[in-house]
C-alpha cells in the first residue's frame, strides 16, 4: 500500500499559501536589508548599498545590544516562570474552591483577558502613576509613605511594574489551560492515593504533575516565545516616563533603531539575530518536545 | 451535587475559596477601575485622592465618545477583520492540523518546526516590508489585506493547538459510522466534527483576541481614518492632541466599549471554551 | 472524505487570493481616476494631532472645493505615530498624502531625504520674508524651500500668584531672579505641601530645559565645515545646564523621568482634604510655577460647573498669572518654539491641487483664523489676530526671541533615539555635567549628519 499521499499536502496548502503570501516577502526583505546600509534615504528611493556582514558585526560588538539581549532573556524567563507558576496555582485553586468562588475567579480571569491591551496598559499606568496613582495612595494609607514615588524611575522597579502587568495579562490563558488539564485528572485516582496515605504534596508531585506535564510544557514554551517579544507594554511604560537605554528590551530596541532612528539595515540585522538566538535557546526544549511527539 | 455537600465542611475547601475570592478581587480590580473611571469627569480622575465608587457618576463620557460616530465605523472594520481572520485561520489551521496529526509524510516535521519558528520572528522589524507588500498588492487601508496578515500571524499557534484535538479523535470512530451506513462526509460531520468543536472554539477565542487587540501592524497598514480598527480608534483618545488635555474619563469609556464585544463573544462561547481547553491541553 | 476537505480547503484559498486581487480598486481611496487632471483634483491633507480646530478644517475643505472643484480629505494622524506613518507612506506614490503637516523639528530629516516637493517658486507668493524665518530655515535644503511654517506656539510661565506672594517673591525681570525666586518658594513652601515644587520641570523635559541653555548663549549643535557637531560640552551650554541642575535640585520635585506632559495638573487646586486639626491641604496642588505652551491656559483654573453640569476649568486671574521667562539681557529668554511645518509630498501625483491648498493655507483669511484660535500664524502680518489678552501678549513676546532645535538632517533621529531625554534626566539627577556632556556629544554627533 505504499503510494505517495497527496491528501496531507493538499491539506497543508492553504496554510502554507497564506504564510508564504504574508511572510515570504517581508522576511526575505528583512534578510536582504540586514546585509545593506538602509536608512531613511534608501526608504525614499536611493539604492541601498550592500555592506555584507557589517550590520551583524555591529550587532556583535555593541555592548548596548548585549545588555538588551541579556535583559530580554532574563525578563522573558522570569515572566514565563512566574506566569506559569501563578497560573498553575490559580488552576489548582479553581479545582479546589467551592463552585461560587470558582465561578467568580473564572469570570475575573475572562474579564482581564477580554480587556484590550491598550486599555489595560492605560489603567495600569494610571494605577502606578507617581502623582495620582492608586497604588501609592493605598500604600501611604497603609502606613508606608509613598507619596510622589515614581515606580518607573529605577530600572529594577520598572521591570517589576512591567512584570506585574505582563503576568496579570498572561495568567488567564495559562490558568484556563492548566485548569482544563486538571479536570481530566480522575478524582478516583486521587482518592485512592489519599486512602493509601499520600500527602497532598505527594499527590500533586506524583499524580497531578505527570498528568498535566504536556500542558505545562507547551504553555511554558509559548510564554517564553511571547514574553521574549513583549513590545506594546514596554513601549507604553517607557513613554510614561522611564530611562530608555536601561529599560529597552528587544522589541522596543528594534523598533527605536528602525522606525525611531531610521536605521532599517541595523534593525533588520537585529531581528534576524534575535530569530536565530531564539531558535538556539529553544532548541533543546523543542527537541524533547518533538521526541514526545513522534 | 447533594452527594458532594460534605465537601463544604472541609477546611481546605473553605481556605481555597477564600483565596480564590481574594485573587478574584486582584484580577478584577483594573477592570473595575476602568468601568468606574468611565463614569467620572476628568477633574475627579486626576486628583491625588482616588475615588473608589463612582457615586454621582454619569454616562457623559460614553455620550461624548459615541457622539462623533467614528466608533461604529471602527467597530465595523474590527468586526470584519476579526471575523474574516478567525474564519480562515480556523479553516486553514484545521486542515493543516488534520494533515500533521493523521498522516505521516515527508516534510511533516519540517512543517511543524517551521510553524513554531515563525512565532519567533520579531514583528517590529517587519512593518516596512509588510507595508510595501500590501501597497504593491493595492491592499492598503483594506480589510482583506489586514486580515491576510492576521491569519498568517495567528495560524502557527492555532495549528499547534488544533493538532492535539484532531489527534484525540480516533479515526476508527469515523470508520465505524461509515460501516453503519453514513457517507464519508456524513460521518465526518456527525461524528468527528462535534468532537472537535471545543477545540475549534478554544482556538477561535485565541484568534479572536489576537486579531481584535492587534495594534502595531494595523497602525502602519490602516493609515486612513476611514479604515481604522478599534485599537487605533482607542488610541486617538489617548493621544488626543498637544493642545488639548487627554480626557481620561473618555479614554476609559472608549476602552470599555472596545472590551464589550469581546465579553459578548466570551459569553456566546463560554460553555464550550473550558471544555475546549481541556481536550486540547491534555492531548497537546 | 479527506479528499473532500482538501478540495474545499483549496477552493477557500483560491477564493481568498482571488478576492485579494480584486479588492483594491473599490476600496483604496488613492486609486483616483481624476489624478491626471490639473483641476478638480481630490487631494488628502494630513494634520498632526487635534490642534487645528474643526472650523478651520471645514474652511479648508470649502475653500479648496471652491478653488478647484475637487474634494479635500483631511486625515488626522497622532503625533506619536507620525514618523512611522510618514516613513512608510511618503515614498509610496500610490498612497502618499498630498499635503502633510510635520513637527518643525522633524522637518529637516524628511526634507533632506527628498520627501517634499520644491516649492521655492511659490515662496514669495505664500508670504516670503514675512513668514517665521526660524521655521522657514528648518524646511530649507541648499537654499531651496521644501516646507514652510504652519503655526507656532512658544512656551511661557504659568504661576500661582497667591503662592508667589506668600513666599514674598516678585515676578522676575531677569533669568537670575527667576532662578532664585523658585528656589525661595520651594524653601518657604508657604502652603506646607509635601514635596512642593517652586518650579515644576520634569527631568526628561529637555524641550523646556533647553531654554536655560539658549539663554546662556549655548546651543545643542553647530554646523561647521559642512558637518554638524553636538555642542553639549560648549562652556555656555554647560553654564545653562548647571543652572538647570541647580533648579532641579533646589526648586523642583518632579521625577527625573517626567516629560513635559500635562504639567498643569500640579498648579491647579484639584481637591482639598480637611485634616483632623481643621486645616485644609490641597492634595493635587504641587507646584507654584510651570512652563508650558500657551494653550495650557485652557486646562488651568478653578473648577466650575458648565451649563451641561460637567466640571470644567475656568481661568482665575486673582490666583493664576503668566509671564515670559526673562533673559539676563533685558530681552525674553530664547525658548523653544513649538509648532509645525507644512509641505507637499514629492511623490504626490496631484502637485497642482496640493499647491492650490497651500495658497489657501497661506491666505490672509486662514492666517487670521489660526490667530483667532490661539495658534501663532506663520505670517507675521497676522499675529495681531491672536488678540491682546495676557496669553496672546505672552505668546507673541516669548516667540519674539524663540529658537528652534538644530536644522540637522539627522535631527529626527536624535529625537527618535530618546538620547536627549536621557541626557537631561541624568543631569537632573545631579550627574557630573561635563562628563555627561562629553559622553552624549559622542553619541549624538554621528546621528546629526544622517546616513
Amino acid at each position: 500500500m505504499k503510494r505517495i499521499q497527496i491528501t496531507p499536502y493538499a491539506l497543508l496548502t492553504p496554510a502554507i499559501v497564506v504564510l508564504l503570501a504574508a511572510l515570504a516577502y517581508p522576511v526575505g526583505w528583512q534578510f536582504w536589508t540586514s546585509l545593506t546600509k538602509y536608512g531613511l534615504k534608501q526608504q525614499f528611493g536611493q539604492p541601498p548599498e550592500f555592506v555584507g556582514a557589517e550590520n551583524y558585526a555591529a550587532v556583535f560588538t555593541n555592548p548596548e545590544i548585549w545588555g538588551v539581549i541579556g535583559r530580554s532573556v532574563a525578563f522573558c524567563l522570569v515572566n514565563a516562570v512566574v506566569t506559569v507558576l501563578i497560573g498553575m496555582g490559580l488552576a489548582l485553586l479553581m479545582n479546589a474552591a467551592a463552585k461560587a468562588a470558582r465561578l467568580a475567579l473564572q469570570v475575573a480571569m475572562l474579564l482581564a483577558w477580554a480587556m484590550p491591551v491598550v486599555a489595560a496598559m492605560t489603567v495600569w499606568l494610571w494605577l502606578f502613576n507617581w502623582h495620582h496613582g492608586v497604588i501609592n495612595w493605598l500604600l501611604t494609607q497603609a502606613g508606608v509613605d509613598m507619596t510622589g514615588h515614581n515606580w518607573l524611575e529605577d530600572p529594577l522597579s520598572f521591570y517589576f511594574v512591567a512584570t506585574v502587568i505582563v503576568v496579570w495579562m498572561s495568567v488567564p490563558f495559562v490558568a484556563f489551560s492548566i485548569f482544563a488539564g486538571l479536570t481530566q485528572v480522575a478524582p478516583e485516582i486521587l482518592e485512592a492515593a489519599e486512602v493509601d496515605g499520600a500527602t497532598g504534596w505527594q499527590r500533586f508531585r506524583t499524580i497531578i504533575i505527570p498528568m498535566i506535564r504536556p500542558v505545562l510544557m507547551i504553555v511554558l514554551l509559548l510564554q517564553v516565545i511571547w514574553d521574549l517579544r513583549v513590545f506594546t507594554q514596554i513601549q507604553m511604560l517607557q513613554d510614561a516616563g522611564a530611562d530608555y537605554t536601561s529599560t529597552n528590551l528587544l522589541g522596543t530596541f528594534i523598533y527605536r533603531t528602525g522606525v525611531g532612528a531610521g536605521d532599517f539595515g541595523m534593525a533588520a540585522a537585529m531581528s534576524v539575530f534575535v530569530l536565530v538566538l531564539t531558535m538556539l535557546l529553544s532548541a533543546p526544549y523543542v527537541r524533547s518536545l518533538m521526541k514526545e511527539e513522534n | 451535587m447533594a452527594a458532594k455537600a460534605k465537601d463544604k465542611m472541609r477546611p481546605g475547601k473553605a481556605a481555597a475559596s477564600a483565596a480564590a475570592v481574594v485573587l478574584t478581587l486582584i484580577w478584577v480590580f483594573p477592570v473595575y477601575w476602568m468601568l468606574s473611571s468611565s463614569l467620572l469627569p476628568n477633574t475627579v480622575l486626576t486628583a491625588t485622592t482616588p475615588t473608589f465608587f463612582p457615586a454621582g457618576g454619569s454616562l457623559n463620557n460614553f455620550a461624548a465618545v459615541l457622539s462623533s460616530g467614528t466608533f461604529f465605523a471602527a467597530l465595523g472594520t474590527s468586526l470584519a477583520v476579526t471575523l474574516i481572520a478567525v474564519f480562515f485561520c480556523l479553516l486553514f489551521a484545521f486542515c493543516a492540523a488534520l494533515a500533521i496529526s493523521r498522516y505521516h509524510f515527508k516534510g511533516r516535521t519540517s512543517f511543524v518546526l517551521a510553524v513554531l519558528f515563525i512565532q519567533m520572528l520579531p514583528a517590529e522589524g517587519l512593518f516596512i516590508a509588510q507595508y510595501k507588500l500590501l501597497s504593491s498588492a493595492g491592499l492598503l487601508n483594506n480589510v482583506l489585506g489586514l486580515s491576510v496578515l492576521y491569519v498568517a500571524a495567528v495560524i502557527p499557534f492555532t495549528v499547534w493547538m488544533l493538532r492535539g484535538f484532531v489527534a484525540g479523535v480516533p479515526a476508527d470512530l469515523e470508520e465505524a459510522a461509515m460501516v453503519d451506513g453514513c457517507s464519508r462526509t456524513g460521518a465526518f460531520f456527525r461524528i468527528t466534527f462535534p468532537l472537535l468543536a471545543p477545540g475549534l472554539v478554544a482556538s477561535g477565542v485565541y484568534a479572536f483576541l489576537q486579531a481584535w487587540n492587534e495594534f502595531t501592524i494595523a497602525l502602519v497598514i490602516m493609515q486612513s481614518e476611514a479604515s481604522r480598527t478599534l485599537p487605533l480608534w482607542l488610541r486617538t483618545f489617548i493621544q488626543a492632541s498637544a493642545t488639548r488635555e487627554t480626557d481620561w474619563g473618555q479614554v476609559m469609556a472608549a476602552s470599555t466599549l472596545v472590551a464589550v464585544p469581546v465579553i459578548i463573544f466570551f459569553l456566546l462561547v463560554q460553555g464550550r471554551m473550558t471544555s475546549g481547553l481541556v481536550a486540547g491541553a491534555v492531548k497537546g | 472524505m479527506k479528499r473532500t476537505i482538501a478540495m474545499a480547503a483549496l477552493l477557500a484559498v483560491g477564493a481568498l487570493t482571488l478576492s485579494a486581487c480584486g479588492g483594491p480598486a473599490a476600496t483604496t481611496p488613492a486609486a483616483d481616476p481624476s489624478a491626471a487632471e490639473p483641476a478638480g483634483q481630490n487631494i488628502t491633507l494630513w494634520l498632526a494631532g487635534g490642534d487645528t480646530p474643526d472650523a478651520l478644517r471645514e474652511y479648508l475643505k470649502t475653500e479648496y472645493n471652491k478653488a478647484t472643484g475637487g474634494t479635500l480629505t483631511i486625515e488626522e494622524q497622532s503625533w506619536g505615530d507620525l514618523v512611522a506613518k510618514l516613513t512608510t507612506s511618503l515614498p509610496d506614490a500610490a498612497n502618499t498624502p498630498d499635503v502633510v503637516e510635520v513637527g518643525n523639528t522633524q522637518s529637516p530629516t524628511f526634507t533632506n531625504v527628498g520627501a517634499f516637493a520644491d516649492i521655492s517658486d511659490m515662496y514669495a507668493e505664500l508670504g516670503g520674508d514675512k513668514l517665521l524665518q526660524s521655521f522657514v530655515e528648518v524646511g530649507k535644503v541648499d537654499g531651496k524651500n521644501y516646507t514652510l511654517p504652519y503655526y507656532f506656539g512658544s512656551r511661557y510661565m504659568f504661576y500661582r500668584k497667591d503662592v508667589w506672594k506668600a513666599a514674598g517673591v516678585e515676578v522676575p525681570t531677569t533669568l537670575d531672579e527667576f532662578n532664585k525666586a523658585v528656589v525661595t518658594i520651594a524653601e518657604k513652601n508657604p502652603n506646607n505641601i509635601k514635596d512642593f515644587s517652586g518650579f515644576f520641570i520634569g527631568g526628561q523635559d529637555w524641550r523646556n530645559g533647553i531654554s536655560w541653555v539658549f539663554a546662556n548663549g549655548g546651543d545643542l549643535a553647530k554646523y561647521e565645515n559642512g558637518q554638524w557637531t553636538s555642542t553639549l560640552s560648549d562652556p555656555n551650554t554647560i553654564k545653562g545646564l548647571q543652572q538647570l541642575q541647580d533648579i532641579q535640585k533646589a526648586a523642583s520635585n518632579a521625577p527625573s523621568t517626567a516629560k513635559d506632559e500635562s504639567p498643569w495638573l500640579y498648579i491647579n487646586d484639584s481637591d482639598a482634604v480637611t485634616n483632623d486639626d481643621g486645616t485644609v491641604t490641597e492634595t493635587s496642588f504641587n507646584a507654584a510655577t510651570i512652563m508650558a505652551p500657551g494653550w495650557a491656559h485652557w486646562s488651568i483654573g478653578d473648577l466650575v460647573k458648565n451649563d451641561e453640569g460637567t466640571e470644567v476649568r475656568q481661568w482665575n486671574s486673582d490666583k493664576f498669572g503668566v509671564f515670559v521667562l526673562p533673559g539676563n539681557d533685558g530681552k525674553p529668554a530664547p525658548v523653544f518654539a513649538g509648532g509645525s511645518n507644512i509641505g507637499i509630498s514629492a511623490a504626490s501625483q496631484k502637485q497642482e491641487g496640493a499647491r492650490e491648498l497651500l495658497k489657501i493655507i497661506f491666505s490672509a483669511e486662514y492666517q487670521q483664523l489660526l490667530g483667532q484660535n490661539g495658534l501663532g500664524p506663520a505670517n507675521s502680518d497676522y499675529t495681531s489676530a491672536l488678540g491682546d489678552d495676557e496669553f496672546a501678549k505672552a505668546l507673541t513676546e516669548s516667540a519674539s526671541n524663540s529658537k528652534l532645535t538644530p536644522a540637522a538632517p539627522g535631527w529626527a533621529t536624535v529625537e527618535g533615539s530618546m538620547k536627549l531625554e536621557e541626557f537631561f534626566s541624568k543631569v537632573s539627577d545631579g550627574g557630573d555635567i561635563a562628563a555627561l556632556a562629553a559622553e552624549y556629544d559622542a553619541i549624538i554627533t554621528p546621528m546629526l549628519n544622517g546616513s
